[in-house]
């Protein structure tokens, strides 16, 4: 029978004991079961080994049930073990929270530094991210692929309707080649006003070849784009619904009218759909066959054609985007069956051309290439500043860990009693190390998590500040499992970072040093603490150098472009964008309309001139067309295009454009007289070799009907940055065709009650003329310089702030040197040393700590030329002068900073100092 | 008659219900089910020990080590308050288990 065992069981109340599994235990175990049986057969009268033998076969596989027990006893382990561990983080996670809260001031500074940091970052790579990676919400979008020209350096995508056909005959479902427009502006009238809606016409397979469905009614199908001029429907965006029209669903099935002509709405697009333009959203899809009807006028590029008439049957018209949806595996085998057919077109298409027109018309070749994350021109515009700006916000987060870092390791030191006492009673190091790190990541992620809403906010403020324009960038930066993942995976880095400073010290913790320096530190040799804090301060000032000379040289960038002289007046031209075209007006309407406008606009109190023209000044459309000057041929590999502009005769005058040589336009430039231009020096010089051109012809194709009666003074007159274009202008009156966009006055005084006059004025000409905004020119220019001005504004106080930060931690470090060795002062005070002199060595040595951070940062600024070297205006990266200015700046905010610690030094009452130790 | 197979939950409950009559070794858990249950059921006396350390683990039992009748080492295992609850649950839904089998084998 069984015995009862000799003591009482220990039971250890919760906790399972945990086994350190040893193979023997079970061992001994199963083999006590298979001797006491083997003793019991014996008793019953067999032989040793019969009995054993027959013990054995009772049993079953030893081996088997031995392994079967022992894995069921080390699962068991593994899983106490895991508790233990958990159990302990949970402990010490609680510990590290009640320790915050012991000290508020220390944890709410720490956790709101943080907070602002790690918010910053998460911020701005919010932004980052969904401009640059992320994909189209759209199903596969990996399977997205445009036709574009593979021979030109520049992307170039535009292709005809003629084209799109017979290129679709080619795919192997011809559903798979769909075709869009570019985007343009169009007017919306729901009600009185009209209102600018961003529109894009769509082939009529558009929607099923995206697989973009409709959240209200339907999308755009093949049967609305059959008939040319018929299909008179649109399909809103959900962000225009929800704009316009508040989301009320029974707009689907009433109609709108765009430019004038009526669309019944058939379905709003499923929801978070912009379009494929990153950074732009699409208000309208209108099938394509509506072209002509709406007077759609986008990108295009038109070679022997009429854009007054309509462009889908026009071969010579390029005005869309051709998308393949393709799996990627097939794309170069589909992209050279599409080649292939663009070249046999070509072919019969020049046969019958000359051997010039031939070689340039033959160069074409297409190809495929991938658009998984759509098209967008903001993306160029961003990209470099946004990496510049995450670099530097990371440095700024990187200099509040170092403050951190330092507030730890001065409490950590404050505790290094505590410390010594659990290190003899036994905690191992890692233990401590473990709940070292704890407290910092508890920081960390307490910071993060404000962090995150800090990012919210953040991020939305920079998409406005990037914004140049009264709507604000629709960029979706909602996506909140990336955010939140980014934000966490900053904060347990910084966590960890920080915490590695104290963290290194309890490990390399002396108890012998601890016990016996309670208080009194003798000065000279300096434990391996005051080093830490001091490389700690050295890297933060580096970095701070490292901020505030690129800061410096991007408000320089800054500045310089906006003391550019475009080269017209900038303060006093107040300049009304119009968009005649959409209004509908027939041409033989036009010379009435623009006297109107022109009368009304000169009868306005303050205004000097007023004028016409067909493209705005800085950012409105540009025209490009080629020409021919007799006996003069262009190098082969130069271009032979200029930009063109209609414009009325008042206009120089108008936008201070100076006339170097000729004459202006006058009144009788008229259509029927002979036709004339006038022209710009660089066009001169490109096209003549020299500027002395007043008399001579040029035109559009031999033989020249244009006679040069003036040249002007080159002017930027796309964009500050953009250098002066070549030039070519006509008298309006010459092109009584044109639809001007660009109402021009000049005032003499203030410009805001001639803007709002100005309004009125054209209300009165005509209620329904779309006006797209009136502004003065100088507000046009600058919002070209959108991105600078967000580059120079964040990293000026990115600087501001990394300075402030570098400050504050020397002043830490410096004020904790000096507390734990109030006792050398007092004696050297005591000694004989004056205040002053006491002062001066504090000053030094934080001046020694500052001047290597100096250096340090000298010397990281060496490598940092890529990137921003492509930011900057007329100034170098490393200009000298902005490094000087830096560093001097740098140092005395550190000499200020180390003042006070010296201060208090030299106050230091040398009886109480030494008394007290 | 021929030997039974036993399953499982079965023998679990043999184990717990040999184990309330007192704190006792596996070979004794072992032979006291082989005795009361006059050997109907065929099992390898070697399962009993995955079936011991896995009842461990859930709590119902707890072991120790001690000393055998000849002072061997041997590992005593014995009830916990838990396993005595999950005991009596256990053999109530054996009963209702047996008493509906049997009443539908009833003769009608």
């Amino acid at each position: 029978m069984s015995a009862r065992p000799n003591e009482t069981m220990r039971r250890i109340p919760g906790i399972r004991r945990v086994f350190r599994h040893e193979r023997g235990d079970v061992d001994v175990e199963l083999q006590f079961h298979i001797d006491a049986r083997t003793d019991d057969l014996v008793r019953l009268g067999l032989g040793r080994d019969e009995a054993r033998r027959a013990a054995l076969a009772e049993f079953g596989d030893v081996k088997r049930y031995e392994t079967e027990t022992m894995r069921i006893d080390r699962g068991y382990a593994r899983i106490t073990r895991i508790k233990e561990l958990l159990w302990s983080v949970w402990f010490d996670f609680a510990y590290a929270l009640r320790g915050l809260r012991r000290s508020p001031g220390f944890a709410a500074a720490a956790v709101f530094t943080l907070a602002l940091g790690i918010g910053a970052n998460t911020a701005v790579w919010t932004i980052l991210d969904a401009l640059m990676r992320q994909p189209l919400p759209i199903d596969r979008p990996d399977e997205l692929h445009a036709v574009r020209r593979a021979d030109e350096p520049n992307e170039d995508y535009l292709n005809s309707f003629q084209r799109f056909q017979r290129l679709q005959r080619v795919m192997p479902d011809p559903q798979q080649l769909t075709a869009m427009s570019a985007l343009a502006r169009m007017y919306a009238t729901a009600g009185d006003q009209p209102e600018p809606a961003l529109t894009q016409l769509v082939t009529g397979n558009w929607f099923r070849t995206l697989r973009v469905g409709a959240s209200a009614g339907r999308v755009i199908d093949l049967d609305d784009d059959r008939v040319l001029d018929a299909g008179a429907v649109a399909v809103l965006s959900d962000a225009f619904w929800s704009r316009r029209f508040g989301r009320d669903p029974r707009v689907v099935g009433t109609t709108i009218r765009l430019n004038g002509i009526p669309l019944r709405v058939i379905g709003v697009a499923q929801r978070g759909f912009q379009g494929l333009t990153v950074g732009s959203s699409v208000d309208l899809w209108v099938p394509l066959s509506m072209q002509h009807v709406l007077r759609y006028i986008g990108n295009y590029s038109a070679n022997d054609a009429d854009i007054e008439k309509a462009w889908a049957p026009q071969e010579g018209i390029r005005w869309l985007i051709l998308l393949a949806r393709v799996p990627p595996a097939s794309a170069m085998r589909i992209a050279g069956a599409l080649d292939r057919q663009v070249r046999g077109d070509l072919e019969q298409q020049v046969a019958k051309a000359d051997s010039v027109q031939r070689a340039y018309r033959l160069r074409e070749h297409v190809t495929l290439r991938a658009v998984p994350r759509g098209f967008s021109p903001l993306r160029e515009q961003f990209k470099d500043p946004l990496r510049v700006l995450m670099a530097s916000v990371g440095l700024v987060l990187l200099i509040a860990c170092g403050n951190l870092a330092g507030l730890l390791l001065a409490r950590s030191s404050a505790r290094s009693h505590e410390v010594a006492v659990r290190i003899s009673l036994g905690a191992r190091r890692g233990r401590l190390v473990r709940q070292v790190l704890t407290e910092s990541l508890t920081i960390a992620l307490l910071g993060g998590a404000l962090g995150i809403v800090v990012a919210r906010w953040g991020s939305a403020m920079l998409l406005r500040v990037a914004s140049s324009g009264s709507r604000p960038v629709p960029l979706d930066v909602s996506n909140d499992v990336r955010v939140i993942g980014f934000a966490m995976l900053v904060s347990v880095g910084t966590g960890l970072l920080v915490g590695a400073f104290p963290a290194i010290r309890v490990s390399r913790f002396g108890l012998y040093d601890a016990f016996r320096g309670a208080g009194r530190v003798m000065g000279g040799r300096s434990s391996h603490r005051l080093p830490l804090g001091r490389v700690l301060v050295m890297s933060q000032i580096a970095l701070s150098l490292v901020l505030v000379v690129t800061a410096g040289v991007f408000v320089r960038t800054l500045r310089n472009l906006l003391v550019i002289d475009p080269g017209y007046e900038r303060e006093h031209v107040v300049v009304a964008r119009l968009d005649v075209r959409a209004a509908g007006y027939d041409s033989a309407q036009l010379p009435a309309l623009y006297d109107r406008l022109l009368g009304a606009a000169a009868a306005i109190p303050g205004v000097r001139s007023t004028s016409l023209s067909l493209n705005a000044l800085a950012g409105g459309g540009t025209r490009t067309s080629g020409f021919v000057v007799p006996g003069r041929t262009l190098p082969p590999g130069e271009s032979s295009s200029a930009q063109e502009n209609y414009v009325t005769p008042d206009y120089f005058n108008t936008v201070g454009m100076t006339l170097a040589q000729g004459r202006g336009f006058t009144r009788s430039d008229k259509d029927g007289a002979p036709k004339v231009a006038i022209v710009s020096e660089s066009m001169a010089r490109h096209f003549f070799g020299t500027d002395r051109v007043v008399g001579s012809r040029f035109g559009y194709e031999t033989p020249p009907d244009l006679e040069i009666v003036g040249v002007v003074r080159d002017a930027r007159v796309n964009a500050l940055r953009e250098a002066a274009p070549r030039l070519v202008y006509r008298p309006l009156a010459q092109g009584p065709r044109e639809y001007m966009t660009s109402l021009e006055v000049r005032v003499a005084g203030p410009r805001e009650p001639v803007t709002a006059s100005l309004r009125n004025a054209i209300r009165q000409v005509d209620p329904m003329l779309p006006l797209r905004d009136i502004v003065p020119l100088s507000d046009l220019l600058e919002r070209g310089l959108t991105s600078e001005r967000l580059v120079a504004r964040l990293a000026g106080s990115f600087g501001v702030l990394a300075l402030l930060l570098a400050a504050i931690g020397l002043y830490g470090v410096m004020g904790y040197s000096v507390s734990r060795r109030t006792n050398e002062m007092g004696v050297r005070l005591a000694l004989g040393a004056s205040p002053g002199g006491v002062r001066l060595l504090v000053l030094r040595e934080s001046l020694m700590t500052s001047a290597a951070g100096v250096a340090l940062g000298l010397a990281l600024l060496l490598p940092v030329q890529g990137v921003t070297g492509r930011l900057v205006y007329g100034v170098s990266p490393r200009d000298p002068a902005t490094v000087v200015l830096g560093t001097t700046l740098l140092l005395a905010v550190t000499a200020v900073a180390a003042f006070v610690p010296a201060w208090r030094a030299s106050r230091i009452d040398p009886v109480d100092a030494i008394r007290s130790a | 008659m021929g030997t039974l197979d036993l399953l499982q939950g079965t023998l679990d409950l043999l184990i717990l219900k040999t184990l309330s009559w007192g704190p006792m070794h596996g070979y004794s858990v072992a032979r006291l089910i082989r005795e009361r249950s006059d050997g109907a059921f065929l099992i390898e006396e070697g399962a009993l020990y995955p079936a011991l350390h896995r009842l461990e683990r859930q709590g119902w039992i707890e072991s120790d080590w001690g000393l055998s009748e000849n002072n061997r080492k041997a590992k005593f295992y014995q009830l916990t308050a838990r396993g005595r609850a999950q005991l009596r649950a256990e053999v109530a839904t054996w009963q209702r288990y047996t008493k509906a089998v049997a009443g539908v084998l009833e003769p009608a």
